[in-house]
């Protein structure tokens, strides 16, 4: 499978040329990069899910301001999965890129735990980007179904963090 | 009035003698060694207590206090630390203001540019739930509520931006100050400041961000726990001389104001190119701690979101970026450490 440098070197390279469409196939996996005007997105269509990419760099980027479906289209297999859950289950996604937390310190019991109750203003974890330390809150009533990164990883904009029953 | 408070009451009641540790003890009703122990806990509180063998304590000096009536009719701000909360002790400023902007939820009063400081606090922190050293006096201690109308992906820029402003601070009272990624101040080497914002959102918006800054005005090494000799450093022990701590704050103020207004006419550019003039961070051997992982290479620059693009190396000697979002950085310990 590609790794996390043959991928980005495959941006640069292809962020540097004319080239407006890219395709590659290996072992059963492909990747699509297009440069289609002005909004880019980084299409990666995988059996397995790759790393999310800490690079951000324009001109192919993942936009801030695309919506949250848009945007998690780099992480397609969690962004599926999170669309399949049924309408009885809340996902929290990251508002920023950024580290993820499970605690305020390193010595700190867990915001949350997995079968937690958890209402609107619970505060469920922190991101942190650049000692910018956000709090994100559940927005929402109900029980920790799943935490779906793990302490310390770094997280996508848009990228599912939590998933919640709601009651 | 706790032991210690009564204690200084009796020791200023007597500014011009000497009170014997017998006296304090039966006025007290504690024992000597109780008595000494409470004078060595007020001298790391600020206070200079001289004591003279067979004659006993004597208060020479109390801790300094801030001048609020100075800093109201000097600062040169029209909105930024225009509102100023002074306390003399609270566990973290950071929780007061928290606090601040919870009350003025429900009477929906604008908070943007308070400020809120202490004369020290006991449970100070830093990144990641650390301690931070405020002793009492000594130092800037202090918070500002900020309500910026910005997406969250932009809001770690201002982590930034306060470092430039500090920084500017500081090299107008002529120290040779420079930023380490992304907003610690260093004076050769040692930190003398640090700078940690915390916010609260959701997607869909930002519910506030709260700054939390730290600047080692006046401290002494005495005041500094030995631990934390090696890595910091005070404006006073960097410049020797002491310095006016409203002064200090006032000029601060006024530059984030400046520096603010620019970043929210201009956007980010300009405090981008002003934090890389400013940098000691950049084009060294760098070793970054991440929680998953450590990172060694050269920091090449910072991206459009104030994330350390680093590059780096693998065992074949290819070469690639890395964007760094958070971790401690550290210099190479082979004596480059200092600029």
């Amino acid at each position: 499978m590609f790794n996390l440098e043959e991928i980005k070197q495959l941006i640069s390279l292809i962020d540097e040329s004319d080239i407006q469409e890219f395709e590659i196939s290996k072992d059963g996996e492909k990747i699509h990069l297009r440069k289609p005007g002005k909004v880019e997105t980084v299409v990666m269509q995988t059996e397995t899910t790759i790393p999310s990419m800490p690079e951000i760099k324009n001109p192919i980027q993942v936009q801030p301001q695309l919506n949250t479906e848009q945007a998690s289209v780099n992480i397609e297999g969690q962004a599926v999965q999170s669309q399949q859950q049924d309408a009885n289950t809340h996902v929290i996604t990251s508002p920023m890129v950024g580290t993820f937390y499970t605690a305020p310190s390193p010595n700190s019991p867990d915001y949350v735990s997995v079968g937690d109750k958890v209402s609107e203003n619970t505060v469920v974890c922190i991101v942190e980007a650049m000692k910018l330390m956000n709090e994100i809150e559940a927005e929402t009533k109900g029980e920790v179904l799943e935490i779906l990164v793990e302490n310390g990883q770094l997280v996508e904009y848009g990228q599912p963090l939590f998933s919640i029953k709601l009651s | 009035m706790n032991l210690q408070q009564q204690l200084i009451q009796i020791l200023q009641d007597h500014e011009s003698d000497y009170v014997s540790g017998e006296q304090l003890s039966q006025h007290l009703q504690c024992s000597r060694t109780a008595i000494w122990k409470h004078i060595q806990k007020l001298k790391q509180g600020g206070y200079e207590i001289e004591a003279v063998h067979r004659l006993g304590y004597r208060l020479l000096s109390s801790p300094a206090t801030l001048d609020e009536d100075w800093i109201a009719n000097n600062i040169k701000t029209t909105w930024m630390g225009k509102r100023l909360l002074y306390y003399k002790e609270v566990e973290s400023t950071q929780d007061i203001a928290k606090n601040v902007l919870q009350q003025s939820e429900k009477q929906s009063s604008a908070e943007n540019g308070t400020v809120i400081i202490a004369e020290t606090q006991t449970k100070g922190r830093g990144r990641m739930g650390r301690h931070w050293h405020s002793p009492l006096g000594k130092g800037l201690w202090f918070s500002i509520i900020l309500k910026p109308d910005l997406p969250l992906q932009q809001v770690p820029q201002l982590t930034l931006l306060v470092s430039v402003a500090l920084c500017r601070t500081l090299r107008k009272f002529g120290l040779d100050a420079g930023i380490k990624w992304p907003n610690d101040i260093h004076i050769a080497g040692k930190k003398v400041s640090g700078i940690l914002l915390e916010s609260s959102a959701d997607d869909q918006r930002v519910h506030y961000t709260i700054a939390g800054i730290g600047i080692a005005v006046n401290l002494e090494k005495d005041d500094y726990p030995t631990s934390l000799h090696p890595i910091a450093v005070s404006m006073k022990m960097a410049a020797e001389q002491t310095f006016e701590r409203e002064e200090v704050l006032c000029t601060f103020l006024c530059e984030l104001e400046a520096i603010y207004s620019i970043y929210m006419e201009q956007g980010f550019a300009p405090i981008k190119t002003l934090w890389e003039t400013l940098t000691i961070s950049l084009h060294k051997p760098i070793t970054i701690n991440t929680p998953q992982e450590v990172i060694h290479g050269t920091a090449i620059g910072i991206d459009d979101y104030g994330a350390m693009k680093v590059e780096v190396e693998d065992g074949e000697g290819k070469r690639s970026i890395r964007t760094i979002f958070s971790g401690d950085v550290n210099f190479q310990a082979d004596g480059s450490e200092c600029r």
